[in-house]
């Protein structure tokens, strides 16, 4: 890996488009060119400047010349790790992901507590004909925000009549921000545990709720010859044709927010688009950026889990302005981590955030 | 400089509901993770930064079962040179035992020493007695609670306990001696996946317990119980906004917020 | 004849209020109680005691636990050998017990928070008070470290005050000396004196949500403190923390965010005229402890009494 990252920031022709095209850069001492620059003369970089990055991954994409600075500032996080020098709080993330199989530390043993909330039954993977997993991810197993969104999720493939199962306990955190910290050998611990449970089970389909966890399953797991999807590419033409019902109706302006790594980083922005407007008396609008070029929320790149030292505007409170401008009530998202950092900024400017399947659960 | 340091590995029951068995026999760990003792962490973190100073090298060494050499490969990549397994599969509840089997270890391996570290207290059974038991077994000098570590010279170390409500107290410690690190002293650093498989590639010496004197355990465990459900407090229900409007008339009655 | 020897813990001329927990224990194991205590001239308790040995050790020598190893020596001399030793659960005590246990090759339990005459066995915490074992000792004499709050309401006042007997003590040794005490750092901010404490801990997951407590602390006029592990990572600033090691506080109102109860913090916070709790754990042992309690999300309490008290 690092032979290859040398010969690839050589064919750096430092155009700046990365930078241009960064959410961090501008407003914070950020600078992804830069950073290139530095790794191709092998030149020291100040330590605090690679927590900045989000992994939005907008620079790899809209580089001509395939240098993937997302990863050339993993590289860089890889060797501060190594080094033992990284933030206090995300030494804690990475510690508890290593004990218990999350960042927040919570007991793996309650992983599975969130269907205490539901009133019937969801089988182990294991148990199902179709083998079709649900993947819920960390912050929605335990944080009692995100708790509603498998919640709602499960309710909703019922309704559509789609089979699935869950690993419960036996969920390891996917490991997609654990490899954007940094941390290389933690997140193929996690790899290696998760694809022996997909293994021993026989999964066949993976749905994840996080488009973080879609990405690293889809992407970043090898190749398992497992199909993986975000849900709402399963729900969206179960809505489409009616096979959920939804008798009831949210009528207020909603814009949708595109999560990076659900949007320009897997190309899936048509089906949460179709589920909103399929869904009666809501007006659905769009942010100027949006698409593959949406504005990152910072939520990603380990940023959900420690503060950088400069003091900035967040994107977060810049998105809602821009929401409260284009006249929306509610900004929609299909992203927990989107969800967590839109929320507070946009309390405070009287807009609701809601994650899709909490739009849904209100009309069915 | 010789530091010996010593690092268990624990339940990890911090966020675990513990379930006591039969009769009060044993309490379920089987679903319970393991990791490093918290202030093993900080000792072994100490130990590695005092030889960085002043020369000299670091062993680790646990008491356990097999799976400790988590915890040794765990130091190894901190900066320890070897770890020492003392291999058993016996939960010794008595501190004393443990006391004995590692002075026993210690004194027959001819293990050398001028400075051995334990950590005030294990987060398990938190009896925080094993240093001073060994000391007092060696005939060592000791300090435990032990805070900073500020001056470390051929015969002696200047280090500071910390005591009650903030104060401190510096304290003269000649070595070879014992000390029990408290939590705190540093930050310990991070240790990296790769790094504990690169420790792997440095040999852990197994040694089985029984090769070594522990004498017979001076106390007993007769069994574990639940503790006693006090009063408990008055729960505030109902809706967020709600609970908090309740929380803010109770401020008011205490007189503290208008 | 078998007597209890409780080993009072002084510092700085103070003979700590811990003390009297042994001194209930002591009562409890019913024994003659001696109380053993260092030269100097301050209060003891000597009409909770049978007894009272006065070691011709100042304050520095006695806490020395390699010379209270000595004075031991010269009590067994004097006295014949107790049935139990007792020291307080403290920085000195725990570290005098442990010694003189290895030293003399005695049993010893630590943090004994109960004691059941009948069954004749001591209460031990273990996993942060989640479960307790209860221990025998399989020998006299056995030592005890005994836990602050556990006992005090079993010190017995006799009929008069018990007479000092002085005990001549032995040379201190050279291999451990005191050097000096080193106060904290000052600064403007005694939480002891506070009325209204806001107090955080491990809980509120990580320094940047600090910011919010201190604008909640702000908003409530109340003062921010916190727990162990939040001034361990440098959260806060070690005059804030509350606990056997930082201050012990007894505010009229004590709200705990986060916080889920070691005893070592309880222990700092326990006598506050009202204890409120804010935990998203429902088995948080600071319930135990706590007049009123709510179970959820400490981020999403303070963000909403921030607003409600704002607004």
């Amino acid at each position: 890996m690092l032979e290859q990252a040398a010969t690839r920031v050589l064919t750096c022709i430092q155009c700046g488009k990365c930078t241009g095209s960064c959410p961090e850069s501008g407003r914070t001492p950020f600078n992804v060119r830069m950073l290139v620059r530095k790794k191709q003369f092998q030149s020291a970089v100040d330590e605090a400047l690679p927590w900045y990055c989000t992994s939005c991954g907008a620079c790899t994409i809209r580089c001509p010349r395939d240098v993937k600075p997302s990863e050339v500032v993993i590289e860089l996080r890889a060797k501060l790790v190594e080094d033992g020098d990284i933030p206090v709080a995300l030494q804690k993330a990475l510690e508890n992901t290593f004990v218990q199989k999350n960042p927040w530390g919570r007991s793996r043993n309650k992983r599975a507590d969130w269907l205490e909330k539901l009133d019937f039954e969801v089988p182990h993977v294991s148990e199902t004909e179709s083998k079709r997993l649900l993947f819920v991810c960390c912050i929605q197993a335990y944080d009692p925000r995100c708790m509603v969104i498998p919640v709602n999720v499960a309710r909703l493939f019922k309704a559509g009549g789609l089979e699935f199962g869950i690993l419960g306990e036996q969920e390891a955190c996917c490991g997609n921000e654990i490899r954007r910290i940094g941390e290389a050998g933690l997140f193929e611990e996690l790899e290696e545990e998760n694809k022996a449970a997909f293994e021993e089970y026989g999964v066949k389909e993976i749905v994840a709720l996080s488009p973080h966890c879609m990405n690293a399953l889809k992407k970043e797991y090898g190749d398992t010859g497992i199909k993986v999807v975000h849900y709402t590419e399963l729900l969206a033409p179960l809505v489409e044709e009616g096979a959920i019902k939804l008798p009831g109706s949210f009528g207020k302006k909603v814009i949708y927010h595109d999560p990076c790594f659900l949007g320009k980083q897997n190309g899936v922005f048509d089906e949460p688009r179709s589920i909103l407007s399929a869904v009666p008396g809501l007006t659905l609008l769009e942010f100027s950026r949006s698409r593959e070029v949406s504005l990152c929320c910072e939520g990603g790149g380990g940023r959900m889990f420690f503060e950088v030292e400069a003091t900035y505007q967040r994107n977060a409170e810049v998105r809602v302005l821009d929401a409260v401008d284009k006249g929306a009530e509610v900004i929609a998202t299909a992203c927990p981590f989107c969800v967590m950092t839109l929320e507070d900024p946009a309390t405070e400017k009287g807009l609701a955030v809601k994650e899709l399947s909490e739009i849904l659960t209100e009309v069915l | 400089m010789n530091i010996l340091v010593f690092t268990k590995r624990v339940a990890a029951t911090q966020e675990e509901e513990l379930r006591i068995t039969g009769e009060g026999q044993a309490v379920d760990l089987s679903k319970v993770p393991f990791k490093v003792n918290d202030w093993d962490n900080y000792s072994v973190e100490e130990a590695v930064r005092i030889v960085d100073k002043s020369g000299g090298s670091v062993t680790a060494i646990s008491i356990g079962d097999a799976e400790s050499d988590e915890v040794l490969r765990r130091a190894i990549a901190m900066g320890a040179r070897d770890g020492f397994l003392v291999e058993t599969g016996d939960v010794l509840n008595d501190p004393f035992t443990r006391g004995e089997l590692i002075r026993s270890f210690v004194d027959k391996e001819k293990v050398p020493f001028d400075i051995i570290l334990t950590g005030v207290q294990s987060e398990d059974d938190q009896f925080g007695a094993v240093g001073g038991i060994l000391a007092g077994l060696m005939g060592l000098p000791y300090a435990s609670m032990v805070i900073g570590i500020d001056a470390v010279e051929k015969d002696h170390v200047i280090i500071r306990r910390e005591l009650e409500g903030g104060l401190q107290e510096k304290v003269k410690v000649a070595t070879p001696c014992v000390l029990s690190i408290q939590s705190g002293i540093n930050e310990p650093r991070y240790v990296s996946i790769m790094g504990i498989r690169k420790a792997s590639k440095v040999e852990r010496k197994v040694f089985k317990a029984d090769g070594y004197e522990k004498g017979s355990p001076k106390i007993e465990l007769i069994k574990w119980v639940y503790p006693e459900k006090k009063g408990g407090a008055t729960m505030l229900d109902g809706e967020l906004a709600d609970v908090c409007g309740q929380l803010l008339g109770i401020l008011k009655e205490k007189g503290v917020y208008q | 004849m078998s007597y209890t020897l409780i080993v009072a813990e002084v510092r700085r001329g103070v003979f700590e209020e811990r003390n009297l927990d042994s001194l209930g224990l002591g009562a409890l194991l019913g024994d003659e109680a001696v109380l053993l205590v260092p030269d100097g001239a301050y209060e003891a308790a000597d009409k909770l005691v049978d007894a009272v040995l006065k070691i011709k050790a100042p304050e520095e020598v006695y806490l020395n636990p390699m010379n209270m190893g000595k004075i031991l020596e010269a009590v067994f001399a004097a006295r014949g050998k107790p049935d139990h030793i007792l020291f307080t659960q403290s920085s000195s005590g725990m570290e005098a017990a442990a010694y003189a246990a290895g030293l003399f090759g005695m049993p010893v339990i630590t943090d004994v928070s109960g004691y059941d005459k009948d069954a004749g066995v001591f209460l031990k915490s273990y996993y942060s008070d989640k479960v307790f074992g209860q221990f025998k000792a399989a020998g006299a004499p056995a030592i005890l470290t005994v836990r602050s709050g556990s006992f005090r309401e079993f010190a017995a006042e006799k009929a008069a005050a018990a007479a000092a007997e002085a005990i001549e003590g032995a040379a201190a040794v050279e291999t451990r000396t005191f050097v000096e005490y080193v106060e904290e750092e000052k600064t403007d901010i005694d939480i002891t004196k506070a009325e209204f404490l806001l107090s955080v801990g491990r809980g509120i997951g990580n320094q940047d949500e600090v910011a919010g407590y201190e604008e909640l602390a702000g908003v409530l006029k109340a003062v921010l403190s916190g727990s162990r592990p939040v001034i361990d990572k440098l959260w806060l600033p070690k005059a804030r923390q509350v606990g056997t090691s930082g201050k012990t506080v007894k505010p009229k109102v004590y709200l705990a965010m986060g916080i889920s109860g070691a005893f070592q913090h309880i222990a700092g916070m326990k006598d506050s005229d009202c204890i409120i709790a804010v935990n998203k754990d429902p088995g948080a042992p600071i319930f135990q402890y706590a007049h009123y309690g709510i179970i959820g999300d400490i981020h999403k309490v303070r963000d909403k009494l921030k607003e409600l008290a704002k607004g």
